[in-house]
């Protein structure tokens, strides 16, 4: 029975889906049965082969080269750990990039494929080298000190210890970077141009007003993204199996730095900031894209402070982040505290909440293209769709992470209110929640870039202010000094707020003394 | 050093046995290369384009022509400065507005539209028929075409404050659901899509109400004009002959493109005869497609200056269509 | 045949949050070739520290140490030496031969050379028909056992133990104690011994070195005298037990 809990649960949503698909319950019909999506799909089969065809050699490419390049840097993070702290801003960055303002930059600069592998690795770094880092550095640092005492050096140690200890973590960073590079290639696909792919595909149907089609093609891309991620659950089952540790890695290695005078410290401080200015620039550099579509940053920098046109760009910069940045704060507060509610609701009525799943997993992959008509028609072009759409792309990770903290909270230091006759909210109010205090500063941090996407997905295909607007007119006046400037300036956001929430968790943890979480 | 990825090895591994071409390389030892950026995804406003490659005219004036679809997020222009493309089509006030305010280094070489099809759509159940119908509606702009809307409601005296402009994402759907009382689209093409949805839809064109521009203006850097004239009047020579070809029947042959061109597209064959047959008055010119004469230049420069666009006469050379 | 080890006027400091910690200070120690020392101490006396550096792990501020005739560093890279730890730190993707044979893999020796001595070291320590079993098929004392054939499989001349059976409960320890003897006396090899074992130290040790913390120093050596072979009798012989309370003065500061 309870393995065929989560089919009923299914079954249940299915049911409801086609009712109120058939009647045109909601949004007077732009949502379609999954029947109708079903018919739609077997009739526009033969159009489907080639456009996944693309869609997979661009999320494949990109997959391959992004993961292999962070698990290189991973490596080299780890065994070099000044590297990881030079390195930091540019980690950083590649985290926080929204995709929807590095997209147009990508297509301007890169051709072909390019730009949607380029975007399909983006997707995989940060991911595959956090869980490389942590796998290597995680490593039971007995075990290594055995080799070491052989005389094996670093790289020893890497061969006979880390790189195994850290092969189940680096596959489960595979399996979320899977169904990303699957999304990043659509992504990229809106902008490119090109014949073939989901994304294509999707753009050349939007205009047919035929909402089961768009809902077909969404499906069919949540269901590559959901096998990408199962095929590589599966693989890390596979290889994991029989050699758990068997004991808890009692110490994790430190990075056996010495403390460094502080004029060494400023310049790795400095190097970190430079380097995703430096590589921003060499890159274009090797590429020689035109100087007029590609702005380096002293070329940004004329646009925005010395050229003539100078004050109007700014102008028109800050108004539109006096309209971005305080939706991006209120959506990133209100998907946190639905994630929170909803990991907490999950110890208490796991039931509803793992019937909910499979619908939440649906938010997360369906093209949100496709689901704007549904999402105007019902909500309308204000703050709500604004909300409702950064609320949907942030709630679902930063879920994840706290439920996961909230699993982790070691039975023992739960049983002592148990035993004192506590129930499940004094549990989790005394024990649980601030037992999982580092995995809500994660979750929190994985939110921050998340919702200002969230924002500009809305402002672009809804409601027409703030950045995503900014952003999407600028490509058609060929403003190309603004395009970069609302990349840059999103980035640098992110990664402000980002840094503003890892302060905040260090003060928070430091005093507390507990260890953040990745 | 830029970076490009084989298409071969791509066709190889997306469609293994597909015999369909990516993009037509009408390989010949000998022809020139030669890049044509479309401004849409493939559909009929390409037609005359598609038939002079099927039909070998571009071989026979020793030009190797590869067609760059466009898309909704695709900004042709770029293609040129990024050096992807030799040629493009492009909305005229856009590529003005970046000559005057970028320093772009575009010429406008021949209009495919002597008038443009973008217009007004809204239901005939709630019809908007005159610029005056859209006070205190909502209407649906991509955000490019916003400056177009805004020159319109000028000039035909409407107060821009009094509409709601919203994006439009080329979906209907809001439009047919009522969401919405009007978009900003091709009239060749969604008064189709509507009526399949089983409604009536009504239309007017921004031409006919002061916005007299044309589009998809034929637009070349002054670099390449300079480099590759000789190129430029065989492909306009041969695209002339296409289009003349496709116009003189329009239900002729879409269909015959079914399997290649639109294959995969989304869209009906009927749909692109509708847009075929619709789009014929629009291009048709005394000069011969692509024609711009002094008279439609000068109506061009006059709509633009409304919107605050200095466009002048030397952004338009009609010298390359006297070649051809 | 066998190496010492030797330690003259060592310091080491530990800087954390900006706070000092002299873990060793003037440490000096002499382990004559085939000789077995037990060192012991309040956590925190700087006993494994001593280990470490003299394994190479960790460097030294100030003073020398020489394992054989060679620094730490050099000693582990030429397999004059073996380790085993409290943990017994086996690799869990690797069986129990593979384990064992870890350090051959590390300085790069040939495997195929030394099947007869995994063979060999598998029965010494008792688990012979376990030779492909995994880590996690195995008991604690399986698994400790293991570490201890994986210490030996260099045949090192000097063995360096890290409360190697620290883990373990009473019983199954008395049993290690009495194999390490008889593995030691086997292999002659000169051996460091850490532990806070009482007992321990004395069965096994031909001196137990005390050693007091704040700064980590030596507080006094006590030498044991009691014949070899030691059986486990010697647990309740009346000379045992003084040794033992020795040692715990020693410990108390007396």
């Amino acid at each position: 029975m309870t393995r065929l809990r989560p089919l009923l649960n299914l079954a249940i949503i299915l049911i409801v889906w086609e009712i109120v698909g058939q009647f045109q319950l909601v949004a007077s019909g732009a949502l379609p049965a999954p029947s109708a999506v079903l018919l739609r799909l077997i009739t526009d089969w033969s159009d489907y082969p080639l456009h996944i065809g693309a869609t997979l050699y661009g999320a494949g490419v990109g997959f391959v080269i992004g993961n292999l390049v962070a698990v290189a840097a991973g490596v080299l993070f780890a065994l070099y750990p000044v590297s990881a702290r030079v390195a930091r801003g540019l980690n950083v960055a590649i985290f926080a990039l929204p995709p929807i303002a590095i997209s147009p930059i990508l297509v301007l600069t890169l051709s072909d494929m390019a730009p949607r592998i380029v975007l399909a690795a983006l997707g995989c770094y940060f991911v595959t080298m956090t869980a490389t880092v942590v796998g290597l550095t995680q490593a039971d640092a007995r075990a290594v000190d055995v080799v070491r005492a052989y005389g094996g050096g670093k790289w020893a140690a890497l061969r006979f210890v880390q790189w195994r200890n850290a092969l189940p973590t680096i596959l489960s960073g595979l399996r979320i970077a899977a169904p990303n590079a699957v999304l990043g290639s659509i992504l990229a696909e809106f902008g490119g141009g090109g014949r073939w792919g989901l994304g294509v595909y999707l753009l050349g149907s939007l205009g047919r007003a035929e909402p089961d089609r768009l809902w077909g093609i969404g499906l069919v891309a949540t269901a590559i993204a959901a096998l990408a991620y199962f095929a590589f659950a599966a693989l890390s089952h596979f290889v994991t199996r029989g050699t758990q540790a068997v004991t808890v890695p009692s110490a994790v290695l430190s990075s056996g730095d010495k403390p460094r005078p502080a004029w060494q410290q400023a310049l790795i401080i400095a190097a970190s900031v430079a380097l995703p200015f430096a590589l921003w620039w060499v890159l274009l550099a090797l590429l020689r894209v035109p100087t007029m579509i590609a702005k380096t940053p002293p070329g940004l920098f004329d646009y925005l402070f010395l050229l003539p046109s100078a004050p109007i760009a700014q102008g028109k910069l800050l108004a539109a982040l006096a309209q971005t940045l305080p939706m991006t704060l209120v959506g990133m507060v209100c998907g946190l505290a639905l994630a929170f509610a909803l990991a907490l609701s999950s110890q208490i009525w796991p039931a509803i909440v793992r019937a909910f799943m499979p619908v939440a997993l649906v938010t997360q992959t369906m093209p949100l293209v496709a689901l704007t008509p549904l999402l105007v028609l019902m909500l309308g072009r204000g703050p709500a769709v604004i909300l409702w759409i950064t609320i949907s792309v942030t709630f679902f990770p930063a879920f994840v992470t706290m439920a996961q903290g909230l699993l982790q909270v070691p039975r023992a230091a739960l049983d002592v209110p148990k035993a004192y006759g506590a129930g499940i909210f004094k549990q989790l109010r005394l024990v649980s929640v601030p037992a999982s205090l580092p995995y809500l500063f994660a979750a929190t941090r994985l939110t921050v870039p998340r919702a200002l996407l969230g924002v500009m997905i809305a402002e672009w295909l809804a409601t027409g202010t703030g950045l995503g607007n900014l952003l999407n007119q600028s490509r058609g006046y060929l403003d190309y000094g603004m395009i970069w400037a609302v990349a840059v300036i999103s980035v640098l956001i992110s990664v402000m707020f980002y840094q503003i929430v890892v302060a905040v968790e260090r003060r928070t943890l430091g005093r507390l003394g507990m260890a953040s979480a990745e | 050093m830029k970076l490009n990825l084989n298409r071969r090895n791509f066709l190889a591994l997306a469609a293994a046995g597909a015999t369909l071409p990516l993009t037509t390389r009408l390989a010949m030892a000998q022809a020139t290369p030669f890049n044509f950026q479309a401004s849409w995804i493939n559909d009929a406003e390409f037609a005359g384009y598609f038939l002079a490659i099927d039909k070998g005219y571009y071989k026979d004036e020793g030009l190797d022509v590869t067609y760059l679809s466009g898309g909704p997020d695709v900004i042709p222009e770029s293609s040129l400065i990024a050096g992807k493309a030799d040629l493009t089509l492009t909305t005229p006030d856009t590529t003005i507005k970046a000559i005057v305010e970028q320093g772009a280094p575009f010429k406008i070489i021949g209009a495919q539209y002597q008038k443009n099809p973008i217009g007004i759509v809204s239901l005939a159940s709630n019809p908007i028929k005159t610029p005056q119908d859209l006070v205190g509606k909502t209407l649906a702009v991509p955000p490019v075409n916003v400056i177009s809307v805004e020159a319109m409601l000028k000039i035909s005296g409407v107060d821009r404050a009094a509409v709601n402009i919203v994006p439009y994402a080329y979906d209907p759907t809001p439009l047919i659901k009522g969401e919405i009382d009007a978009s900003l689209d091709f009239t060749t093409n969604v008064p189709f899509t509507i009526q399949q949805a089983g409604v009536e839809a009504t239309s007017f064109l921004l031409y006919d109400f002061g916005f007299t521009i044309f589009n998809d203006t034929v637009v070349v850097t002054t670099d390449t004009l300079a480099a590759k004239r000789k190129e430029i009047v065989s492909f306009l020579r041969a695209s002339r002959k296409g289009w003349e070809e496709n116009l003189k029947d329009t239900t002729v042959y879409p269909p015959t493109f079914a399997e290649t061109w639109f294959k995969g597209t989304g869209r009906s064959i009927e749909n692109e005869v509708y847009f075929n047959t619709a789009q014929k008055p629009l291009m048709e010119a005394a000069g011969g497609i692509f024609s711009m004469s002094e008279e439609d230049i000068a109506k061009n420069i006059e709509a633009l200056a409304a919107v605050g666009i200095a466009a002048t006469r030397e952004m338009f050379d009609t010298t390359v269509l006297e070649e051809i | 045949m066998a190496s010492g080890i030797r330690l003259e006027a060592v310091s080491r400091t530990f800087t954390s949050r900006g706070q000092a910690t002299e873990a060793l200070r003037g440490v000096s120690l002499d382990c004559a070739p085939g000789s077995f020392t037990a060192l012991i101490g309040p956590s925190g006396c700087g006993k494994s520290t001593i280990l470490r550096l003299c394994l190479g792990l960790d460097t030294a501020d100030a003073g020398t140490l020489a394992v054989g005739d060679f620094s730490p560093t050099e000693a582990t890279r030429q397999g004059l030496t073996g380790v085993a730890f409290q943990d017994a730190a086996l690799l869990p993707w690797r069986s129990v031969e593979k384990n064992i044979a870890l350090p051959l893999d590390v300085l790069g020796l040939p495997i195929a050379d030394y099947r007869a001595r995994i063979a060999e070291l598998i029965a010494l320590v008792g688990l012979t028909g376990y030779e492909k079993a995994l880590p996690s098929e195995l008991s604690g004392g399986m698994r400790q056992r293991v570490a201890i054939a994986r210490a030996l499989v260099t045949t090192p001349k000097v063995l360096f133990l890290d409360e190697p059976f620290g883990a373990l409960d009473q019983i199954l320890r008395r049993q290690m104690n009495i194999e390490l003897q008889r593995i030691w006396m086997e292999t002659q090899a000169t051996t460091l011994l850490v532990t806070h074992g009482i007992d321990e130290a004395v069965f096994l040790a031909d001196r137990v070195v005390v050693m007091a913390s704040r700064p980590g120093r030596i507080a006094k050596i006590i030498e044991i005298d009691l014949p070899r072979p030691r059986d486990p009798a010697l647990f309740n012989a009346e000379h045992f037990h003084a040794l033992e309370r020795q040692v715990s003065e020693a410990l108390d500061g007396h």
